[in-house]
């Protein structure tokens, strides 16, 4: 099932820190049980550990234009 | 955590990599001091002692250093692979390379068999912990990215390098009848391609996208080019040990062709990053690229042209392109984004926030790092110029490049200086 945009945060020209606070700000919003959709050009190891710590499930796709797609389930 | 702070318990103490970064540039500043004071001598061939000392104050006191700190945080945030004491090995390893360092200087330097076997002893405890420690953190995590697996490949080159090394100084120091010179080439092949290579890649996969604002490298040769650089290596290492002459050269044609398209690529990511200013890595980063397609170019026409390393130039040339001219460059390039960028997450990590927590380039500030990027420009050309007018230039170079490391240690210290005092201002 497709993400909607509104539910993507697209951090693929972003410095860090700020992928990590728009995707913590955004899984705020959402209900449990709903979808975000996070894309970058890196495997966000330190957040997957915050993600396991809070309860989060995600499956991440690498692409072949090295997009890295982060769907997280709040 | 749901405060959207970035503060994770994988990431290690600052105190670990730190260190590291803070001593490396000395050794450049060294290998400086030997231009300095051996003069001509130095360039003469790859085999004097100065040549040798010098060669390996970079390799193993400057980039080894610089890379093994590195690795230190890069494990945990690139593959999800923390050490699982990486205070206790960097106190370990940091001490250890360092002496280490030194003592393989010298003992090149004096031809001294204690000074070879003190370093080979240093190294071998700074290795031994440091692959122990990496390698059952990293082939514990499985290789979900191109980076992963460049990481474990990497790590495989060190063990490599450094076993080949030590092989060589037990041999040096007791005199053993050994084929020294095809040795010494593996050597210098897998420390060069297989680790620090297979090293930069694999970590450029994720810091030039992150901190150069580029496009992400396209998926499908990222998995493949350590992957190739590694098969080379090892038909390349049986065609050295059957004496196989043509295969020996196709596969110098073939690592050079390898990383000649890795730095293309790279040029090409650079050329579409959206961050408008050329900061200093990125010149940083555009100097070691050029500077790594002349070498790979030399190394290429070395294999098609063998009478070309009769010339006692080639070589020292070859290795002055591929050291001052690449790696080092682009280490240095590194360290720029990655020491302010440290510090500034301890300074989070440690409450600080709004006005009291200043933006990294106020940390390491670009107009100091951008005139020390211009004095090791000119210590790196001066150097290749004086493998032409050795007599005139090797001593001038010398200068130029202690002036380029003393400076980019003050740099650095000034940064974690600014961290400490802004550190005081912490919420206890």
């Amino acid at each position: 099932m497709d993400i909607p945009a509104e539910r993507t945060v697209d951090a693929r020209y972003l410095e860090p820190p700020q992928p990590f606070v728009d995707t913590m700000e955004m899984l705020a919003t959402l209900q449990p049980g709903e979808e975000m959709l996070l894309l970058l050009f890196r495997e966000p190891h330190p957040l997957y550990r915050v993600l396991q710590q809070n309860g989060h499930r995600w499956r991440t796709e690498l692409r072949d234009d090295g997009t890295f797609a982060v769907r997280i389930t709040c | 955590m749901a405060s959207g702070m970035l503060s994770f318990d994988q990431v290690p103490p600052l105190a670990a990599p730190l260190r590291f970064f803070v001593t490396a540039p000395l050794f450049i500043a060294l290998a400086g001091l030997l231009a300095v004071i051996d003069g001509p001598a130095i360039l003469a061939s790859r085999w004097t002692p100065a040549a040798l000392a010098a060669t390996h104050l970079l390799t193993v006191g400057f980039m080894l250093q610089v890379m093994l700190g590195a690795l230190i945080q890069v494990l945990p945030v690139v593959a999800g692979a923390a050490l699982a004491r990486p205070l206790w090995v960097a106190r370990v390893v940091h001490p250890a390379i360092n002496l280490g360092a030194l003592a393989l200087a010298g003992g090149f330097l004096w031809s001294a068999p204690g000074w070879l076997h003190a370093a080979g002893t240093l190294l071998a405890l700074a290795l031994l912990v440091f692959v122990g420690a990496a390698g059952s953190a990293l082939f514990r995590v499985p290789s979900t990215s191109p980076s992963i697996r460049g990481l474990k490949l990497s790590l495989v080159g060190l063990a490599v390098v450094g076993g080949s090394g030590l092989f060589m100084l037990l041999a040096l120091a007791g005199g053993w009848s050994l084929p020294l010179l095809a040795l010494a080439d593996l050597h210098a092949a897998w420390g060069l391609a297989g680790w620090a290579g297979v090293l930069l890649a694999a970590v450029a996969y994720v810091v030039v996208p992150m901190f150069q604002l580029t496009p992400g490298y396209a998926a499908r040769p990222a998995w493949g080019f350590p992957v190739f650089l590694f098969a080379v290596l090892l038909a390349w290492s049986a065609a050295l040990a059957f004496d196989a002459d043509w295969p020996a050269r196709l596969g110098r044609l073939l690592l050079a062709a390898g990383g000649a398209a890795f730095a293309v690529q790279t040029l090409r990511l650079q050329a579409k990053r959206r961050r408008a200013r050329p900061d200093t890595t990125f010149r940083y980063w555009q100097f070691g690229l050029y500077g790594a397609l002349l070498a790979l170019a030399m190394l290429a026409a070395g294999a098609l042209v063998p009478a070309l390393a009769d010339d006692p130039r080639w070589t020292p040339a070859f290795g002055l392109v591929l050291l001052l001219g690449a790696f080092v460059p682009l280490i240095v390039g590194m360290l720029a984004k990655i020491v302010p960028f440290l510090l500034w997450l301890d300074l989070q990590n440690h409450g600080l926030v709004g006005k009291a927590l200043p933006p990294m380039n106020k940390l390491l500030p670009e107009a100091p790092m951008q005139r020390q990027f211009q004095v090791f420009v000119a210590a790196a050309g001066l150097a290749l110029l004086a493998v032409l007018l050795p007599d005139w230039l090797s001593r001038p170079a010398g200068v130029l490049l202690i002036a380029a490391a003393v400076w980019l240690a003050v740099n650095l210290l000034q940064a974690a200086w600014r961290h400490g005092r802004q550190l005081q201002q912490a919420p206890a």
